[in-house]
């Protein structure tokens, strides 16, 4: 269990949707206890992958179907909470990782007849390594849903602390331990 | 009269409450132990109250926007708003 109030948090870009699609009674008060006394804080690279998340599915809808995305697409602007930029200290630590790290641990997503080319796993990866690099310089803790790949980033950051100085260690939470 | 009148009456108005007894007894304790009057305690103590109510208010408000921000989609659309393109396999 967290204590809500122990916040703020940067939600990964999965994290965030899990739970607010979770029908966990638990884990839907934790989220309510939660943002009575913090927004959501995210990275801009998850507004990135969001937006164009939902610009993929309108472009790929029938045109009956647009309205409905592009209304949960304001539903999700409207609520963005706090938004951390990429910025110059953010860069250059996800320049680290990308270094430490310039392969994804695992493999590309599959799904029945759909599957996940690899430059898009490449990309993928690369923006995980921007969200953990915002973490790291806000210092505050990530809540994922990936655990293999920001376990790999933490003990790659722990294997070489002289490239983070005085940052660290990257603080993970996962969604599922919240309550 | 003018604005800046009209702005102080906004911030103090009397009225008659009806408190459960234990409660008033605690705020006037409370009120003896800091050297102020019982309007000061009970008033910051509303203040504190309404603050809560609202944050739950906006809580509220985020978590309805995230279930219409997330429902309608299947799981694999799902992951294409998480930044997981998937696309259809196609055979050699």
């Amino acid at each position: 269990m967290v204590d809500p109030a122990s916040g703020p948090f940067l939600f990964d870009t999965s994290a965030q949707s899990w739970l607010a699609r979770t029908n966990q009674p638990e884990l839907l008060n934790w989220l309510r206890a939660y943002l009575s006394r913090h927004p959501v804080h995210v990275s801009a690279v998850t507004v990135l992958e969001r937006s164009r998340g939902y610009s993929l599915l309108w472009r790929r809808a029938h045109q009956e179907r647009r309205d409905s995305i592009e209304s949960a697409r304001i539903a999700y602007l409207s609520a963005l909470g706090r938004v951390w930029a990429l910025d110059g200290a953010t860069a250059v630590v996800a320049g680290e990782i990308m270094s430490l790290l310039p392969n994804p641990p695992t493999e590309p997503k599959r799904s029945h007849q759909l599957a996940e080319a690899r430059p898009e796993r490449l990309a993928r990866w690369r923006f995980d390594g921007m969200i953990a690099a915002t973490a790291l310089v806000a210092r505050i803790p990530l809540i994922h849903n990936n655990a293999a790949d920001f376990e790999a980033v933490r003990s790659a950051i722990e294997r070489s602390p002289e490239r983070f100085p005085r940052l660290g260690p990257l603080e993970l939470i996962r969604c599922a331990s919240l309550a | 009269m003018g604005p800046a009148r009209s702005l102080i009456k906004a911030k103090k108005q009397r009225t008659t409450l009806t408190l459960p007894s234990d409660s008033l007894a605690k705020a006037k304790s409370i009120a003896r132990a800091r050297g102020v009057n019982l309007s000061t305690v009970i008033s910051e103590a509303l203040s504190e109250g309404l603050q809560l109510h609202a944050a739950a208010e906006r809580s509220e408000e985020v978590i309805a926007l995230y279930r219409k921000a997330f429902s309608g989609f299947t799981d694999d659309e799902v992951s294409i708003l998480d930044g997981v393109i998937l696309e259809p396999v196609t055979r050699r």
